[in-house]
């Protein structure tokens, strides 16, 4: 407790499921993330950010000095329906803000079943919705990024547009780069409508997905085959009847595989059959088809290594997402560029106090 | 020895051009300002654009890559002289129909890939109007896009991976066939830096299907609100087409008079837009788009029927630019990006400004993002005009800031827009991007002095030294 801020210990909280440190706390403002950080980079401790601790399995999180939570910086600074925009704080909650963006149609396109995750969340572990193969990834939802370096300079990229190219995208580098460059704490996202019709069809293989050219999602759970359809009720109406199959209204997005162990495995589209074909047995699966993207789930590692040496043969590779790092090694085989990663975070972090080692090859 | 000497013996003398007629052709892309290169090069691949950056970077002099140079703003003009390194020579395309993209050479033209790729039901989704031209690494460093970025997304959004020559000639491969490549996403951080990060060699870009079928309505409005409005509702009802473009009256003189397409002169603004998908689907959106025209008061819906009609109709608005030259010798295109619920405000702000410098406009944009291009067009040699254009220009920007915008939807910042970047960004954001462009380009030399303002790098944080090279700037 000796390094206890005094400026910042009101700010206390308790954090559910965070790793035990000496204190835990959550910012009220911007202000005091600036402060907090400036605070951890001086005096060298290490922060574990928290949002709602869904994707908190990924690569080897350090040991932290203290976790910050963003709970309490979830406002909804502005939501323009007829732009197609919305900025919110990082820690704002997917569900809830779905819920209120349902009101008009409108969806965030970031997780179908996003349980406890915030925004903020998911833009940092860079992860994506079933609806990635009609609708795109997260990275391309994001507009603007408003975050504090490790050493407490709010910076900002982007802008509240749908389309821009003033200066350099360093709100994408911040997708998936866990907090690495900075703490995001506010973000300007691209809103998609929701037209009137969808429907959830039940088929019996690929070849009769294939049916609909572009449909919103084609999802394997476990080896039954769905296909996800979206737009006008006519238009859904149609495409449900040329199809076949059993249908039901609506989108019912299936929940991902959970398991002591938990893996993304990646693959070229095309090789998404055949990656599942190769998951060792007791395995259970979430495929989406057309993206190359298959979440995974297992009681043990048994077999992950074989499944990694081919994955990373054929162009992809296995990420473990919940396990025990200590066993097996999250990431896999080192990306290229690392030393220009290192470089490029030591311009943001300079102590390397956020997520310390989280990213592939120990970054 | 010298430069030319150095790059001839790893190019050959015919990869290799200074012959002052030759460096004048490639003294300046599609923009107003002109540089003065030192030479000019063809590389054939990575191997050899490692080889001249490592003499760059020995020699310390700039390298600009340039593609076809349809570039508007500046980007690819070698203002500080240098090299100047064009990669049309690096044109091979590699399809992988069953993955769904495609490893191109960064001197592929963005149409030739779309025609590559229809034999498998395939095309290339970023489409500027300058597509017939432009080469997908023009394409890469703006982060281009087109009427038909509005659903799919801007270049960077088809951006799957990249072989990119980075400082001291080390060759990397970033990005792959397979989602989501684990660490920072470099090869997305250098989608639209214009440049000034490396020289992009090749790219793997996503494909996508060619869609069953497409119906083209042509909008016609009394008033540019109602059209505006007519964009708002579209979007409101859940739908948002593959394309939605505006043009106003005084554009639709110029190019119908040219074009001769149909278009209605009479109309204060019409709305070009396109819908994607099966058949069913399009008629039923198209069904739904022209009830929302119809209760915005639009004068007449047309829906193109046949595939001649609907060429005829793109080719109107993608002929735009030429045809203004009925006008006057020049134009200065603009390019800014508002929030589309402040269309209709930041277009009369930018006619009271044509008006009060007495200048001939005509707008024809990207309205379903809140693209504006407003254009002038004025004689060139006339420096009381130039400097006339100069000043509407800058006004037109600080209009579409004042609402909200942004300094550029699709054409980039180059040199054209380096000094505005203040009246986007804080010090300290300016700060964060030029201390990215060091740690890409230590030694300055790719593009130098474009996209970020002299003085960027001003701040320095926590008592952490940091050592610049020599030769750096910043």
């Amino acid at each position: 407790m000796t390094y206890h801020p005094p400026h910042i210990s009101w700010l206390e909280v308790e954090i559910p499921g965070a790793p035990a440190t000496a204190f835990q706390i959550a910012p009220k403002t911007i202000r005091d993330v600036e402060a907090i950080l400036r605070y951890a980079t001086e005096k060298g401790l290490v922060v574990q950010v928290w949002g709602g601790g869904t994707h908190s399995g990924y690569g080897i999180p350090p040991p932290p000095d203290f976790v910050m939570s963003m709970e309490r910086l979830a406002d909804v600074e502005a939501w323009e329906p007829d732009d197609l925009t919305i900025v919110v704080g990082a820690g704002a909650r997917i569900e809830t803000i779905e819920a209120m963006l349902a009101e008009r149609n409108q969806s965030l396109v970031l997780s179908e079943r996003p349980g406890d995750a915030t925004v903020g969340g998911v833009i940092a572990a860079g992860v994506s919705g079933l609806r990635r193969g009609r609708l795109y990834a997260t990275r391309e939802r994001v507009l603007e990024v408003t975050m504090v370096t490790g050493d407490g300079r709010l910076i900002r990229s982007g802008g509240r547009v749908v389309k821009n190219v003033t200066g350099y995208d360093l709100h994408r580098l911040a997708v998936g780069a866990f907090g690495s460059l900075g703490v995001i704490v506010s973000v300007c996202l691209k809103l998609w409508p929701t037209p009137p019709g969808s429907a959830t069809v039940l088929v019996d293989d690929l070849e009769q997905a294939s049916q609909i050219v572009r449909p919103l999602a084609v999802v394997d759970v476990d080896g039954q085959l769905m296909v996800y359809l979206q737009g006008t009720e006519a238009e859904v109406e149609s495409q449900t009847e040329r199809l076949g199959g059993k249908w039901t209204p609506g989108l019912d997005w299936p929940a991902d595989p959970t398991g002591a162990w938990q893996w993304s495995l990646r693959v070229p589209p095309a090789g998404t059959s055949g990656a599942i074909t190769r998951l060792p047995g007791g395995w259970s699966h979430l495929a989406i088809q057309g993206v190359g993207e298959i979440r995974a789930a297992s009681d043990n590692q048994d077999g992950a290594e074989e499944l990694r040496s081919w994955a990373e043969a054929s162009g992809g590779q296995l990420v473990m997402t919940k396990g025990d790092p200590a066993i097996f090694d999250p990431w896999g085989t080192k990306p290229p560029g690392l030393a220009l990663q290192e470089r490029l975070i030591s311009e943001f972090d300079p102590a390397r106090i956020i997520n310390p080692g989280r990213l592939p090859g120990g970054v | 020895m010298t430069l030319v000497t150095d790059l001839r013996a790893i190019l050959g003398d015919e990869d290799v051009m200074e012959e002052p007629v030759e460096l004048h052709l490639y003294s300046k892309d599609a923009s107003l300002m002109r540089g003065q290169p030192a030479c000019v090069v063809f590389p054939r691949d990575a191997a050899e654009v490692a080889e001249v950056v490592r003499l760059a970077e020995a020699h310390g002099v700039p390298i600009v890559a340039r593609g076809a140079g349809t570039g508007l703003a500046a980007g690819a003009s070698p203002t500080e002289g240098g090299i100047v390194l064009v990669t049309t020579a690096m044109n091979a395309i590699d399809i992988d129909p069953q993955n769904r993209t495609a490893w191109v050479g960064a001197g592929v033209i963005n149409l030739d890939l779309s025609k590559a790729a229809q034999p498998y039901g395939l095309h290339f989704a970023p489409d500027p109007s300058s597509q017939s031209a432009c080469t997908i690494g023009g394409n890469v460093a703006n982060n281009s896009g087109g009427p038909h970025c509005l659903a799919e997304g801007s270049t960077t959004s088809h951006v799957l991976g990249m072989e990119v020559v980075l400082a001291g000639g080390e060759i990397a491969i970033l990005g792959g066939q397979a989602p989501d490549p684990p660490g920072l996403d470099l090869k997305g951080f250098i989608v639209g830096s214009e440049g000034t990060l490396g020289v992009v060699t090749r790219v793997l870009v996503r494909l996508l299907p060619i869609e069953p079928d497409v119906r083209t309505l042509l909008m016609s409005f009394d008033t540019v609100k109602d059209a505006a409005q007519t964009v708002s509702d579209v979007i409101a009802a859940g739908l948002v087409p593959a394309a939605l473009e505006m043009m106003d009256r005084r554009m639709c003189q110029v190019v119908e008079n040219w074009l001769e397409a149909g278009l209605p002169i009479e109309s204060e603004a019409i709305l070009l837009t396109e819908v994607v998908g099966e058949t069913d689907g399009v008629i039923s959106q198209a069904g739904v788009i022209s009830e929302i025209a119809a209760r915005n008061h639009a004068t007449d819906v047309e829906i193109a029927e046949t595939a001649e009609d609907r060429a005829l109709l793109w080719k109107a608005r993608k002929s735009a630019f030429g045809a203004i030259a009925q006008l006057a010798p020049d134009y200065y295109l603009h390019d800014a990006v508002v929030p589309r619920t402040r269309l209709v405000e930041t277009m009369e702000a930018v006619y009271a400004i044509a008006d009060r410098y007495g200048l001939t406009m005509a707008n024809v944009f990207h309205a379903g993002d809140g693209n504006l291009h407003p254009l002038i067009a004025f004689d060139a040699s006339d420096e009381k005009v130039n400097a006339m254009v100069h000043q509407a220009g800058e006004e037109i920007v600080a209009a579409c800031l004042r609402v909200g915008g942004a300094l550029s939807g699709e054409h980039g910042i180059g040199i054209e827009k380096r000094d505005l970047m203040r009246s986007n960004f804080s010090d300290l954001d300016l700060d964060a991007q030029a201390r990215l462009k060091e740690v890409f380009d230590p030694c300055g030399v790719f593009n130098p002095r474009k996209v970020l303002p002299m003085g960027s790098r001003c701040f320095d944080f926590g008592g952490v030294r940091r050592e610049v090279p020599e030769g750096v700037w910043v």
